[in-house]
């Protein structure tokens, strides 16, 4: 209730018995307005006691009685007002109708709002009453507003709270800066084409899916740079640093011109021109180049070779048994790489084989026994696991016979999880033992299997893959250690690998057609980066990626270590 | 020289037989007989008669070819009108059809001469009789078309025939050019009174707009209960008509009816349907999205609130919830912990504001006494976009409800002179949608000075024409035009350029809406007067307007040929003519077929500007009606290169499938909705098409045509029009910040239902056979009037197509239309088995 209500009107309230109540709330409040007998008619304000609800007879008179008593001159008016029509009226305000309401027409409306007060609970500043031609104003006159005896009339109104404006501004994504709004897709952007760089793009894409590349490359700096780096090495590798971070950064897509100036430069191959336009390259190319010169570049300057960060997190240790079968002449060695090979025939239909078959060969050399060149039987196995499993579907051939480079089509299926135990060498497979029974615990747990503890009742809790990432500052140092297998920190390999990243070709041939990137993201969702377009894709799809068709066929796909802490 | 077709005499056939011979004929005379067979005997002796002529034509004796031709023409009448005045009937029905024929050809040629016809109307007014007699009404009718003088057959319609001969003539007046379909539609309605079949007639009062008609099927009939049917059906017409004591003597009864007109019961009707159905349960916009089926979209989305992405989710809410009275965002009553009430509101950034608060009006559309108590407190605010939206939603929680208390007018009459132009186009809008159609004239009075004023903003004078227009659609109000054209004078160059300006020439031309030539031909003539900015705009939307739902094929290729031109970029005026071609050619079935295939060619090579009007105008000639190819071609431009023809194609797609729940349509858009998912445009389109796709849960219609498609109702047009009208322009009007004309829609709004209700009015529970409506039109006998049916018992939704018909004998229905509101009374005949 207004204040201005209180003084202005208290007379009018006090004489017509409209202050609120509790105990006579407005119940019923038709009853209290019943249309008087015309004979009451010279007392329009007053109202039939006999139909009141029996609860308030007893204290209702009294208050009737004191007013008429106290204020005589009131009394006068309302005679006056009697020369004047009285209106009755009924009242609709949401689904009520409130019938034979009086208006007395010598008093001003705001008179008639207290008494719609009085019925509805609603304070006459907010009561909206139609008349004809619009709202009736508290202080009009009656007699211009033109309301007939008997008429309806309408009120809106509520008591309701206003609403206000939540005191917390809402934020809006479109009245964020631009970085922010990329994180808020919850994958970065795509890299415009710049004429046939698809496989540059997706090479990039994939790459970039490694967090502790790109921690490694945010510590490279400046003055990092060692000697034995050449000037466009290091050109290259602030360019794919650079490169990174505008990716992170951007919503929209970005374009790649500087990264791919200096790519060109370091690697002239990839300015071959055809019909005036940038060729198509090959993927595989590219991907292999780049690493090895970041392999190059971010070897610390001041600790010793092993500090390789690249070769910590993608290289592959082999050691292999070189056997002549003619002469029996057995020899092994090891090597480094940074990828495997699956090899692809006729008998391989799934990535297993096609490891396998590449771990093997034959190759011919000069026999030292033989004094000619014999074949030699290579057979080759996993010494060291790397936290980046990196393998090339070896799809691309040169037919001799057309001079050409062909492409295999087969569909040679691939897992979302690859266990490469058996392509391990008996000392790293004792190695693997351990953690291996511990993750298949882990997971008989989750399953809610009874497991015959080996291990300890503790509370040991598998390290999510992405756990150490998170530490950009400790990640280099601890892929160097885990790369060299057995560790300190408590986290060991498995031999079991999750797929994070597939590069996939599309097309006939290898001079031709479209590559595109499949990254996984933390969130676990799948993106495809065509180019410009990143467009979210379903897990299942992404292994229907295998070949066999027309469709994209994978190429280059790269599979991250699954650790177990013990 | 060769006798008539003579069935009388029998030694014909030594005749026929030399006749047959003599033909020049290339076929052997086996093969001819073979022919011969499958022929009438009647049909073969014209056929030879014919081909006795052709070959004397040929005859190289100038004397002998001239007799032929003469013969020919005109012969069997020139022996009925020398010869004796027998019974007509007596020489069998081809005779007679024969010396039809041939009378309404002598009448031409008697025309052309001004000589007497006497003498044939003589013959005519027998052969009337005769085919009416005879189950053929189609020709009687033809006939007297062809002599012009079609009241003839009041004389000999009778209670077996009246019905077919006015089926006949009503779907004949669509294909008849002005103003002779007037005529015969007079005819039908006069027919239809003579024999008091009341709600026909009405149909056809309603549909000549004639008032003066409306008011004698009132004053004919005294049943007080099919005069409620009629309001019933006056009500879903949407025009705004006061009955007075001479319709309805008793004051109560009139009362009663008016409030029938006056669409006050509505709501409730509509709200029996949906507990009927079981859809009350309130659906939010993720419901209709349905991200849960699309590809690794189900985890968390952007963290933040996108104003863009909320305000599409307001208007999904609204179309989605209206006239429910209930939905989860805006209604939810205010918890205690999140704060005060109107939390979804400021999820909303300025001008979105105004759409959110708005939507209030459409969740609780047509339910007056509710929609002004929760908009209430949105009054007091103290921010200028959500009184604006208040203003707004009592518009169109009034939209097609009439109330003598005029709560509309009042409320928003106030806020129109107000300081701040949001509030003003809230309250001008508001005034539109609340009282289109009504012709008020206080709220003319309030509104034409600011046309004229020139300190208004122009948003603010656009939106005043439009509201205008609206309010006085189809009356070629003198007044209204003047201060409109006026209006469009005093504009700058400049303004003229504006994308809201094209809202003037518009509400021009809805006061023409349907009207045709003679009304609009003053204005027309002014409007070459116009800066050449807005001429030929203005011209092409007055035409349209004009010649809204006449299907006449003549400005059709008017319009196709303005398409056609290969024009200056920056020239906006093919956008309408585009849409008028789509509202001319939109009433009838085959002009509508046509118009789809002629859009097609439009399509392929027609300039930018007329492809991105194309899905528009698809999208208004199958309006809540989602045939298979049009939503095809849609789908396919709804990938279209170039945004904007993607953007109309999406918003078309809704239109099309409005109120259906089309599953197809609703899988094309969730696609659509990933495919467009980081353009916030399209995706914004995508979302405002999927709201409409499951507008009211399915059981609303935007179709203007009711009554078996015979009706056209002008202010549900104007409604559609306006918006594609907008959406030529989607950058600036829609995806701007006037999105709030989405709600123009809602004038088109209408429950696709058929509720039965008892003597008292209360809904009743019938069985009901509902299934694809057959064209029985000039069909013989009593044919089946739908196919493929099912039975349902009421209420039941009607699809675009569908015809409904009662299951039972226990009932009369008091109108022969089942669509809306339908009274049952009982059948006093019935006998339980």
């Amino acid at each position: 209730m207004g204040k201005k209500y209180e003084n202005v009107f208290e007379l009018l309230i006090e004489t017509t018995v409209y202050k609120k109540k509790p105990g006579r709330n407005r119940h019923d409040p038709t009853q209290r307005f019943v249309n008087p007998a015309p004979s009451k008619r010279k007392e329009p304000l007053t109202y039939d006691i006999s139909r009141r609800p029996s609860n308030s007879v007893e204290e209702e008179p009294k208050r009737n009685k004191n007013k008429l008593v106290s204020l005589p001159s009131l009394q006068a008016i309302k005679q006056e007002a009697s020369q004047f029509k009285m209106l009755t009226v009924s009242v609709k305000w949401q689904k009520k109708v409130f019938e034979g309401i009086e208006i007395d027409v010598s008093l001003p409306p705001y008179v008639f709002k207290a008494q719609l007060y009085d019925l509805t609970g609603v304070p006459p500043e907010r009561q909206k009453i139609m008349v004809k031609g619009g709202l009736l104003k508290d202080d009009a006159d009656w007699s211009s507003i033109g309301v007939k005896d008997g008429q309806k009339l309408m009120m809106m109104g509520t008591a309701d709270e206003i609403v206000k404006a939540p005191e917390k501004a809402i934020v809006f994504a479109e009245d964020l800066p631009e970085e922010e709004q990329a994180t808020n897709l919850g994958y970065s952007a795509g890299l415009v084409n710049l004429g046939n760089t698809c496989y540059m793009n997706s090479t990039v894409q994939c790459l970039k899916s490694v967090p502790e590349l790109k921690s490694a490359l945010s510590n490279y700096s400046l003055a990092g740079r060692s000697n034995d780096v050449d000037q466009t090495s290091h050109m290259l590798t602030v360019a794919t640093r650079e490169l990174f971070g505008d990716l992170d950064r951007s919503v929209n897509a970005v374009s790649p011109t500087q990264f791919w100036m200096v790519l060109r430069k370091k690697f002239p191959q990839f300015s071959q021109l055809q019909n005036g336009m940038h060729m198509q390259q090959d993927a595989e190319e590219c991907w292999t180049q780049l690493l090895y010169t970041l392999s190059q570049s971010l070897k610390a300057p001041t600790s010793s070779e092993d500090s390789d960060a690249v070769k910590a997190l993608f290289g592959v240790n082999l050691r292999s048994r070189v056997h002549c079968q003619e002469s029996g002449e057995e020899s092994s060695e090891t090597e480094s790489v940074y990828s495997l090979k699956c090899h692809i025939s006729h008998e391989v239909n799934h990535l297993h084989e096609g490891l396998k078959h590449g771990l093997k060969g034959e190759l011919e050399k000069t026999s030292p026994a033989l004094g000619r060149t014999a074949v030699y039987l290579k057979e080759s196995l996993i010494d060291s696991l790397p936290r980046y499993l990196t393998v090339q579907f070896v799809r691309f051939f040169w037919k001799r016979e057309t001079n050409q480079k062909a492409k295999i089509l087969r569909k040679v299926d691939y897992p979302l999880e690859l266990d490469i135990y058996d392509l391990c060498s008996e000392e790293l497979r004792k190695k693997l033992e351990a953690p291996r029974q511990k993750l298949r615990d882990e997971e008989g747990k989750k399953l809610g299997l009874q497991t015959k503890s080996s291990s300890k009742d503790g509370d040991v809790k598998m390290t999510d893959a992405e756990a150490p990432s998170n530490e950009s500052g400790e990640s280099s140092t601890a892929a160097q250690q885990e790369g060299a297998s057995s560790s300190e920190k408590g986290t060991h390999m498995t031999g079991i690998y999750d797929l994070v990243s597939v590069l996939t070709h599309k097309g006939r041939s290898a001079d031709s057609g479209h590559y595109v990137a499949w990254v996984k993201q933390e969130s676990g969702k799948w993106i495809q980066y065509d180019d410009s377009y990143p467009s979210v894709q379903r897990e299942e799809d992404i292994t229907k990626l295998s070949g066999g068709g027309d469709w994209h066929m994978a190429y280059i796909i790269m599979y991250k270590a699954r650790f177990v802490s013990m | 020289m060769a006798p008539g077709p003579d069935p009388n005499s029998i030694g014909d056939g030594a005749k026929r037989d030399e006749a047959t011979t003599k033909v020049p004929s290339k076929d052997p005379k086996k093969k001819d007989d073979k022919k011969e067979e499958d022929l009438s005997e009647e049909d073969l002796q014209l056929k030879q008669n014919l081909e006795l002529y052709v070959e004397r034509a040929q005859d190289p004796n100038p004397e002998l070819q001239k007799a032929a031709l003469e013969s020919m023409s005109f012969e069997s009448l020139g022996y009925r009108l020398t010869g004796s005045e027998g019974d007509i009937g007596s020489w069998g029905h081809e005779y007679v059809r024969n010396l039809a024929g041939e009378i309404a050809e002598e009448y031409t040629v008697r025309q052309g001469e001004e000589a007497s016809i006497e003498d044939l109307m003589d013959l005519v007014q027998q052969i009337v009789a005769f085919h009416m007699k005879h189950n053929a009404e189609t020709e009687a009718v033809d006939l007297l078309m062809d002599v012009e003088d079609l009241d003839l057959l009041l004389e000999h319609v009778d209670r077996a025939n009246f019905r077919r001969t006015c089926n006949y003539l009503t779907s004949a007046a669509k294909y008849l050019p002005g103003p002779d379909d007037m005529l015969v539609l007079d005819i039908a309605y006069m027919i239809y009174i003579k024999f008091e079949e009341y709600p026909n007639a009405l149909q056809i009062a309603l549909f000549l707009d004639n008032m003066q008609y409306v008011k004698q099927v009132f004053t004919s009939c005294t049943d007080l209960l099919r005069k409620k049917q009629f309001c019933y059906m006056i009500s879903r017409h949407g025009i705004t008509f006061e009955l007075d004591p001479e319709m309805v003597e008793n004051d109560v009864d009139r009362e009663m009816l008016q409030d029938i007109v006056n669409n006050t019961k509505l709501s409730e009707g509509y709200l029996t349907l949906a507990r009927d159905i079981e859809v009350m349960e309130a659906k939010t916009p993720e419901d209709i999205y349905k991200a849960h089926l699309l590809d690794g979209r189900a985890s968390s989305g952007p963290s933040a609130d996108s104003a863009r992405q909320n305000l599409a989710a307001t208007f999904v809410n609204a179309f989605v919830n209206a006239g429910f009275g209930q939905d989860k965002l805006m209604t939810v009553p205010s918890d205690s912990t999140s704060g005060s009430a109107g939390n979804w509101l400021f999820k909303n950034k300025e001008h979105g504001k105004t759409s959110a608060a708005a939507s209030l009006g459409m969740i609780l559309l047509w339910d007056v006494d509710a929609g002004l108590t929760h908009l209430d407190k949105y009054f007091h605010s103290n921010d200028n976009p959500i009184i604006a939206g208040a203003l707004l939603g009592v518009g169109i929680v009034n939209c097609g409800i009439k109330n003598d208390c005029d709560p509309a007018l009042a409320l928003l009459g106030e806020y129109i002179d107000k300081e701040d132009s949001s509030v003003r186009i809230g309250a001008i809008m508001g005034l539109g949608i609340a009282y289109a159609g009504s012709q008020n004239d206080q709220i003319r009075s309030n509104l034409s000075p600011i046309l004229n004023d020139a300190k208004a903003p122009l948003d603010v004078i656009a939106f005043a024409a439009l509201s205008l227009g609206m309010i006085y659609v189809g009356s070629c109000n003198e007044e209204v035009a003047q201060s409109i054209i006026f209006a469009l004078m005093d504009r700058s160059e400049a303004e003229l350029g504006e994308a809201l300006t094209r809202f003037l020439p518009l509400g021009l031309g809805l006061l023409y809406l349907g009207k045709q030539q003679e009304s609009v031909e003053a204005t027309a003539e002014v409007s070459k007067t116009f800066n050449e900015k807005i001429r030929k705009y203005c011209d092409m939307t007055l035409l349209s307007c004009a010649y809204a739902g006449t299907g006449n094929v003549l400005k059709v290729q008017d319009l196709l040929a303005q398409c056609g031109e290969h024009l200056e970029k920056g020239d906006i005026h093919q956008g309408p003519a585009v849409l008028g071609l789509a509202m001319v050619a939109m009433s009838e079935e085959l002009g509508l077929d046509m118009a789809i295939r002629s859009l097609e060619r439009v399509l392929q090579y027609g300039e930018q500007n007329v492809r991105r009007a194309v899905p528009l105008a698809l999208g208004l000639l199958c309006i809540s009606n989602p045939k298979v190819t049009v939503m095809d071609t849609l789908s396919r431009l709804s990938h279209d290169t170039d945004s904007e023809v993607a953007m109309s194609a999406i918003v078309s797609l809704g239109l099309i499938g409005a109120g259906t729940n089309n599953a197809r349509i609703a899988g094309m858009l969730r696609n659509l909705s990933s495919y467009y998912y980081k353009d916030a445009s399209l995706l914004f389109c995508v979302r405002i098409a999927q709201g409409l796709v499951h507008m009211g849960k399915g059981l609303l219609t935007l179709s203007p045509f009711h009554s078996e498609r015979l009706l056209l109702s002008p202010t549900a047009l104007a409604g559609i029009v306006t918006l594609l009208h907008s959406c030529l322009d989607m950058k600036s009007i829609i995806l701007g910040k006037y999105h709030y004309v989405l709600y123009f829609l809602v004038l088109a709004m209408q429950p696709r239902m058929m509720l039965t209700v008892d003597e008292n009015l209360k809904p009743i529970s019938v069985p009901v056979r509902v299934g694809q409506a057959v064209d029985v039109v000039g069909q013989a006998g009593r044919p089946k009037t739908i196919t493929g049916f099912q039975t349902h018992s009421t209420p039941v939704l009607l699809a675009a197509g569908e015809r409904a018909e009662l299951a039972t004998d226990k009932y009369i229905p008091l109108s022969p239309i089942l669509e809306g509101f339908i009274i049952l009374k009982e059948n006093p005949d019935y006998r339980e088995e």
